[in-house]
């Protein structure tokens, strides 16, 4: 018998749509992009630094983990990149090296890997980390004590701190154009809204984030925001302030939306986002925290397993009531 | 191989292909001096063996490996068998290799005619001990065994998976015989309803008066038969019951005409039409005779095949990879498509990392991301208690868009068959007390 040919011998299906890891997280990585650059510009090298910093150690922590539990080498997916990326764009550029370490230690080790590494996750990794770092060193989050010594072309002053400890008051302070176009501090990359709206608007154009959430997410926190408003105007924000400052546009594209701690269902999602958004502004308005994007995320997290048991009827099952 | 479009937000579309109307007619590959005839049926050295190398075959004569057996071959030349070797299928198949070589001698002389005999006088049941393996595999033996159970056959004039057009070809190149066809066959089974499934296009066109067509759309996987049985018939298929099970047997238009044109000419014709996509993704339609190893195929239309290449029978989605070029042309082969090592997409041992992809492309409403997580434990029961293992259409699209590229559809296919396997071993017990 002549040499045999060998032919490669799989399972169907033949085709792939040609999409893989990496070159999903290399698109939110760069959708991410127009808020980090614009954090670089205002914040200067403090800010680079931080930025790599995060993306670094993220990445360094997942090499370690995947060395000492003797598991393939994932640091290629950059899915540690990302949630270092994240992380250290959601702090102020001042922040000591060693908070950041932490962070991406307890996001990538703590957060991710002892689930089982990506897809296993029930927290998102990065919100995780930010919980407890908030929780442990409250003063590095402040933002206007973090950046005094930064001189700004415009008023300077965290629009939500200022609007806890201030009340209402203060709102004639912030016009929404200004916050929309960034002249706001925060963290590195949560002050720019356009910049965080075209990388999101182009993470759900190709299709890589999950857009009932985001939208439901948004809904959720703007009527929230507007029955409150409703119900007492003097003590209550209007649903813009609320949703240009703070941690809230890059939650809403890109922590909600994250794979593994939502759900996948239709309905599961609108809930989810909604569920979001009302925590959101539930803690801002009620609760002690400025910011309560955090907790509000932590927290529906927890529900996203009971939630996306809600599922259309499979093929051929019938409803069993009657 | 068809791309994630940019835009990623709106569902992947892959279209079915529509055929040529002014398509030329097919070259036919010459009769090779030597066949292969594939028997699904394991080499069993403990049974009767009725054939053996050496043994004189007769054309049109039919081949039962044992005593007993129920499954056979129509051998479409006269010659000598010269080897039978075993056929490894998938998840443990095994069939078998019957090589016979061309001669044109023969011991008991004359041409077999217990087939035309059938063809002269028909019966159903003869009709399944004969004429599955003609071009398009009709499923006489299935109709025949399910007697009064089926009440539907659905001819299919619109090709199942992607890639092949073979079945259009017949529906619009050969309607009159078609009609023919649909006639013996509604007179040997006396199944009330015959219908014809056919791509949107032929409504307007004339000649499909009077038989009833269920026109279905250009993307995939509408032609699926479980899609056919939703959309067009309104049957609930249950989960871990099949089409016949509900009474509905499908059938190719090509088996149907094949029928036609063996009663009309009192003969049967072994020649079976094979849509065959190159590297380069150019179709050519040929007819090779069946049990014609496909090398021959590749080597008529000058396809090369190279180290590491991949061979896929029978579509993208939901046919087979072969490992030699030495399958013959089946009955039911209706395409194959030839991939390049370059084009070859790999799986990947990557968790699920829930993105949603398939949930949102399921036809069948699966929970796939959940699915995978028990089936990837071995947790089959559970799969199919709660996680809907057994609704699987197996479209294979969940597979196509995984971006953990997770081989989705293998690990559902084991599944169903591991869940048969822990059944039959569940009755075994209780029959042996």
């Amino acid at each position: 018998m002549a040499k045999r040919l060998k032919l490669i011998v799989s399972h169907a299906p033949f085709w792939h749509d040609g999409e893989t890891i990496s070159r999903m997280n290399l698109n939110m990585i760069l959708a991410l992009m127009p808020a980090a650059i614009f954090g670089v510009i205002r914040f200067g090298a403090p800010a680079v630094g931080v930025l790599a910093l995060g993306v670094a150690s993220a990445m360094l922590f997942e090499f370690l983990f995947n060395l000492v539990s003797k598991r393939p080498v994932t640091i290629g997916d950059f899915d540690a990149a990302l949630i270092g990326l994240l992380l250290s764009m959601m702090v102020p550029a001042t922040t000591p090296w060693w908070v950041l370490v932490c962070g991406t230690f307890l996001a990538v080790v703590i957060g991710k890997q002892i689930y089982g590494g990506i897809g296993g996750n029930p927290f998102n990794p990065v919100i995780l980390s930010l919980a407890v770092l908030m929780v442990s060193w409250p003063g590095f989050f402040d933002v206007d004590a973090a950046l005094v010594d930064y001189r700004f072309d415009f008023k300077a002053l965290a629009p939500l701190p200022a609007l806890k400890h201030h009340g209402t008051g203060i709102l004639y302070y912030f016009s929404t154009g200004d916050l929309f176009m960034g002249d706001q501090i925060g963290a590195i990359g949560c002050m720019f809204p356009l910049g965080i709206l075209i990388g999101g608007i182009y993470l759900i154009i190709r299709g890589y984030i999950k857009w009932e959430v985001t939208v439901s997410f948004i809904a959720g926190l703007v009527v929230t925001a507007l029955i409150f408003r409703m119900a007492d105007p003097e003590a209550y924000a209007g649903p813009m302030i609320h949703l240009f400052s703070g941690y809230t546009l890059l939650a809403a594209f890109f922590l909600v939306t994250e794979n593994s701690s939502s759900p996948v269902n239709r309905i599961p999602m609108l809930i989810y986002g909604v569920l979001g958004g009302f925590l959101v502004i539930l803690i801002r308005n009620v609760g002690v925290y400025p910011d309560g994007t955090v907790f509000a995320i932590l927290l529906i997290n927890l529900v996203n397993p009971l939630i996306d048991t809600i599922r259309p009827k499979a093929l051929g099952r019938r409803v069993n009531n009657a | 191989m068809i791309k994630r479009s940019f835009l990623g937000l709106k569902k992947p579309e892959l279209k079915y292909d529509f055929v040529e109307s002014e398509a030329k007619e097919p070259d036919r590959i010459p009769e090779p001096s030597s066949i292969v005839l594939l028997l699904d049926e394991p080499l069993d050295s403990t049974r009767i063996n009725l054939v053996k190398t050496g043994d004189q075959v007769g054309k049109n004569e039919k081949i039962y490996l044992y005593k007993n057996s129920r499954e056979y071959v129509v051998s479409p030349i006269q010659g000598e068998i010269t080897s039978i070797e075993s056929y490894p299928g998938e998840f443990g198949d095994i069939g078998t290799y019957l090589v016979v070589e061309k001669s044109a001698h023969r011991n008991d002389g004359g041409e077999n005619t217990e087939i035309s005999g059938l063809l002269a006088k028909p019966t159903l049941e003869g009709a399944g001990k004969y004429l599955k393996t003609l071009p398009g595999a009709p499923p006489f033996d299935i109709l025949a065994d399910k007697n009064g159970e089926i009440h539907t056959i659905v001819v299919t004039g619109f090709d199942q998976d992607l890639g092949a057009t073979t079945s259009q070809y017949f529906l619009s190149h050969f309607r009159e015989e078609l009609k023919e066809g649909i006639k013996i066959l509604k007179d040997l089974t006396h199944v009330p309803k015959v219908a014809v499934t056919a791509p949107g296009y032929v409504e307007d066109q004339p000649g499909f008066e009077g038989m009833q067509l269920l026109l279905v759309s250009g993307l995939y996987p509408e032609a699926l038969r479980m899609m056919i049985m939703k959309n067009h018939l309104n049957i609930t298929v249950p989960p871990g019951k099949s089409c016949l099970d509900m009474g509905v047997c499908f059938m190719s238009a090509e088996a149907v005409i094949s029928v036609a044109r063996a009663f009309k000419d009192g003969l049967p014709d072994f020649e079976k039409l094979i849509t065959v996509t190159g590297k380069d993704g150019t179709r050519t339609k040929i007819k090779a005779m069946i049990g014609t190893r496909i090398s021959e195929l590749f080597k008529y239309l000058n396809i090369n095949i190279n180290q590491n290449d991949r061979v896929v029978i029978n579509g993208p989605m939901q046919g087979f990879a072969t490992y030699t070029l030495s399958h013959p042309v089946q009955p039911d082969m209706d395409s194959i498509m030839v991939q390049d090592v370059d084009d070859i997409p790999l799986i990947s041992d990557y968790p699920c990392i829930n993105c949603g992809k398939c949930i949102r492309i399921c036809p069948a409403n699966i929970p796939v991301n959940l699915l995978v997580r028990r089936l990837e434990a071995n947790m089959f029961e559970e799969a199919a208690e709660k996680f809907d293992l057994q609704s699987c259409i197996e479209c294979g699209l969940c597979s196509y868009v995984c971006t953990a590229r997770i081989p989705l559809f293998q690990y559902i296919r084991l599944g169903k068959h591991e869940l048969l396997q822990i059944k039959a071993e569940a009755g075994t017990e209780e029959r042996n007390g």
